[in-house]
């Protein structure tokens, strides 16, 4: 067979194509050993530094009167705030400010400020991290800003900052916007407002009169994991939605008896969800008149809602033995066996 | 120019633009991964800083499903029960073992019979008891009848208390912060469905109490060749994917799903042999048939470790399987390639496994045949043949070389020199025979899967060197 391509140029191009593999392999070869020596690098100024602040560090978290300090180099600062921020998440009070005062000694305030703006991602998440433990107020319209933006790690961490620095002030100006995000992760926002649920409360409350319609449920949602409390009006106007979301929120909402008629009245809801939270929230505020209700829920076509029921009954603290003996002999096998697994759960437990 | 001479141009063209097609592919998927990594290296700075828990984090039930595992199941269970995170419950479903993993666990454990109300949602074999750790509340065991992995999972997902679960195999051995990672997508997005981790090779590592202490490198060949591999699957393949929202596999060893949806889809596959993929290449399917806006995501850091086999036969069953198991699931879910509303994942990643991870086999072995033979036979100059092994064979370099330098710039968990060195020289050394020999077993496994008949998954001889449990 005298075959011949009709051209060389596939080959050409295959051969080209093969050598320039051959260089980008050799580039990222060369690219692996210099970020593993840059690495080390990293890492021995790490150790170095550490060797160097750590006791004065230590010395500035037990109140200590520091001298003069060393000199902290200009390329070390990220460095340093790194082992700074790591020591300030495991301290709170007195020793948390002595650690803020030799940060502002060395500069480190103003050097994060400029982070702030001109930093890269990484960069103005440190910052964001650092002003917020020093409450920098002279950042605060730096961070509002950060609060705003689009990305949800950075914006996120702008509001922890916010709170740390001025929790009134910050509840005025940022409540509207965490309403309005659902990207924030309701454990974050919990664990930044666990300390300051006092100068948000209200605030929140308000907000909620303001947000649309379609953003209301992920609202209240939000205020229900916040454990924050609603005025009665407020909350009785939310039982009564048409939205099925807007009720469910507002149901986990319930915590007083007096809203227990509307309760009571979302027993007999379409929405298995409803149902649930309406039986969970009389398990906790019902009374004797509501045993006949929740008995009648443990025979509910959901298994959470019976499940909820089992427990909501089994709680009770007037309901007698003989009672619970009735319960558990019950001629509906679901009911039975449900009240069985709570009952046991509850021993185990 | 003769019918057979230009046949032969056809295929030697049609076979240089393939591998070049596929090799193209996975570098992009390298960018996108890259862009992941980068993001992902800017926050590490919240990674360092200590962890605080709400209590509001989404409460994880921990699926199990174990099969004769009496050697391990009780460091297993005992590492998941230590792993940090506010709420979670563990389910271990016996499915049937011939062994003593039952009688372990309920002597570890302290098990006793507990009245379950159990709820089916997705059908399982029957269920033959569930028990209850008095020692641990939020450990549970059901024992049912065997029907498989698929199988077990749906009845752990029966079971589970929690939105959502996490499908771990008995023999994984986790991070202590792994599912702080792994549920890390679903904090701040209400759309996410699933989310999946990197998977490591255990072999040559050091194993405490269940968890990894020492990070090592296998002396065995076969499992060094696996440690590049997994970078390249992991780090690009699904990280790539993932940046697009195309994955379409979840490692069985260790994925986290919302319970709702999975239960919405139909649960798990009984019998099918790659279940894990099977259920994602259907979740894809049904969410977008349905108009259901939704995420499944990739989380790079490494989370699960799992140990390889170390000999030729079993490395060649397990290939054979995971090819049966690729075949399987694009096989039932044809109706995501080209739908109108199948998005990246319709229209980019499944065509792309279709052509790339499931033909490709065969494409590829008939392309190192058809050189070799072409030139034997004189049928090509020599040059074309050199040229199209040398690019073959330098774009798989190049491909694997990458793998590592996305570890370098991400995690660097081989830290020693010698580490690294031995490394790139496998990186060079696996495609000298160890990739068109897994070309081969997975070649086989597509014959295997269009023959037909059962698939077996095949008995794994864990050797566990690695483990030094303490109690």
């Amino acid at each position: 067979m005298d075959y011949r391509p009709p051209s060389d140029i596939y080959l050409q191009v295959a051969l080209w194509a093969g050598v320039g593999t051959m260089v980008l392999t050799v580039l990222v070869g060369l690219q692996i050993v210099w970020l593993r020596l840059a690495m080390r690098r990293l890492q021995r100024r790490e150790q170095a530094l550490t060797l160097k602040w750590r006791p004065l560090l230590n010395a500035a978290i037990a109140g200590d009167e520091l001298g003069t300090l060393p000199e902290l180099a200009q390329r070390d600062h990220v460095l340093f705030i790194k082992l700074w921020l790591h020591l300030q998440q495991a301290v709170r009070g007195e020793a948390s400010e002595g650690l803020n005062r030799i940060a502002r000694r060395l500069g480190c305030d103003a050097y994060m400020r400029g982070l702030l703006v001109r930093g890269n991602r990484a960069e103005r998440l440190l910052a964001t991290l650092a002003l917020g433990h020093m409450r920098d107020r002279e950042s605060w319209a730096a961070l509002a800003r950060a609060a705003h933006a689009a990305d949800s790690a950075s914006s996120v961490h702008a509001l922890w900052a916010l709170v740390q620095t001025d929790a009134a002030r910050s509840a005025q100006e940022m409540a509207p916007v965490l309403l309005r995000r659902d990207d924030w992760p309701l454990s974050q926002l919990a664990n930044i407002l666990q300390n300051v649920r006092g100068e948000w409360q209200l605030v929140l409350a308000l907000a909620l009169l303001r947000v649309s319609p379609e953003e209301l449920p992920q609202a209240l949602r939000l205020v229900a994991a916040l454990r924050i409390d609603l005025p009665q009006a407020q909350l009785r106007g939310y039982l009564a939605s048409e939205q099925a979301d807007v009720v469910l929120a507002a149901l986990r909402l319930a915590r007083t008896p007096a809203v227990l008629d509307q309760v009571r009245g979302h027993l007999g809801s379409a929405d298995w969800r409803i149902r649930l939270q309406a039986v969970r929230a009389l398990g906790e505020l019902g009374d004797r008149s509501d045993v006949a209700r929740l008995r009648a829920s443990l025979s509910d076509p959901e298994w959470w809602v019976r499940y909820r029921a089992a427990g909501a009954l089994l709680s009770l603290p007037f309901l007698t033995e003989a009672e619970l003996a009735d319960l558990r002999n019950a001629d509906d096998r679901y009911a039975a066996d449900m009240l069985a697994q709570v009952a046991a759960e509850r021993e185990v437990a | 120019m003769r019918p057979d001479s230009l046949l032969i141009h056809i295929l030697t063209v049609g076979v240089l633009v393939y591998f070049v097609l596929l090799n193209g592919g996975y570098l992009l998927l390298n960018i996108l991964a890259m862009f992941a990594l980068r993001k992902r290296a800017q926050e590490s700075v919240l990674d360092d800083l200590p962890q605080v828990y709400s209590a509001l984090e989404p409460p994880i039930s921990i699926v199990v499903p174990a099969y004769n595992e009496e050697a391990t199941i009780a460091a297993s269970v005992r590492s998941m029960l230590q792993l940090s995170y506010s709420e979670m419950e563990v389910i271990v479903v016996n499915d049937g073992s011939s062994d003593r993993t039952l009688q372990v666990l309920t002597e570890e454990f302290s098990l006793v019979p507990f009245p379950e109300a159990y709820r089916i949602q997705l059908e399982s074999k029957p269920v033959r008891a569930i028990y209850r750790s008095t020692r641990f509340p939020n450990l549970r065991v059901i024992d049912k009848v065997n029907g498989g992995k698929a199988d077990s999972l749906n009845a752990g997902i029966n079971a589970a208390r929690y939105p959502l679960f996490c499908g771990v195999d008995a023999d994984s051995i986790l991070q202590r912060d792994s599912l702080q990672r792994l549920v890390r997508p679903f904090l701040g997005d209400p759309q996410m469905v699933a989310s999946g981790g990197t998977v490591r090779i255990a072999n040559g590592c050091e194993v405490r109490g269940g968890y990894l202490t020492r990070i090592g490198m296998p002396r065995n060949p076969w499992a060094l060749f696996q440690v590049v591999e997994y970078l390249r699957a992991f780090l690009f393949g699904r990280l790539g994917w993932s940046v697009i929202n195309g994955m379409l596999i979840i490692s069985g060893a260790f994925g986290l799903f919302r319970k709702e949806t999975v239960v919405a889809v139909g649960g798990y596959t009984p019998g099918s042999i790659g279940e894990d993929m099977e259920l994602v290449v259907r979740m894809h399917r049904k969410l977008r048939a349905r108009g259901i806006p939704y995420k499944i995501e990739f989380v790079a850091d490494p989370v699960c470790w799992t140990e390889a086999p170390e000999d030729r036969k079993q490395l060649r069953n397990q290939r054979i399987r995971w090819q049966r198991g690729l075949s399987e699931s694009l096989n039932s879910n044809w109706g995501l390639m080209f739908n109108w509303h199948g998005g990246v994942a319709g229209w980019l990643a499944f065509p792309f496994f279709v052509l790339f991870e499931w033909l490709g086999a065969l494409v590829e072995i008939f392309g190192y045949v058809f050189m070799a033979v072409a030139w034997w036979q004189g049928w090509i100059s020599w040059d074309s043949a050199a040229i199209f092994f040398f690019v073959a064979i330098g774009l798989g370099i190049l491909l694997s070389a990458f793998g590592l330098l996305l570890e370098e710039i991400s995690f660097h968990l081989y830290q020693r020199p010698g580490q690294l060195l031995l490394l790139a020289v496998i990186v060079v050394a696996e495609n000298f025979g160890y990739r068109q020999l897994n070309s081969w077993w997975r070649l086989v496994g597509l014959f295997k899967w269009a023959r037909g008949g059962e698939a077996k998954w095949g008995a794994m001889n864990r050797k566990a060197s690695w483990q030094r449990d303490i109690n």
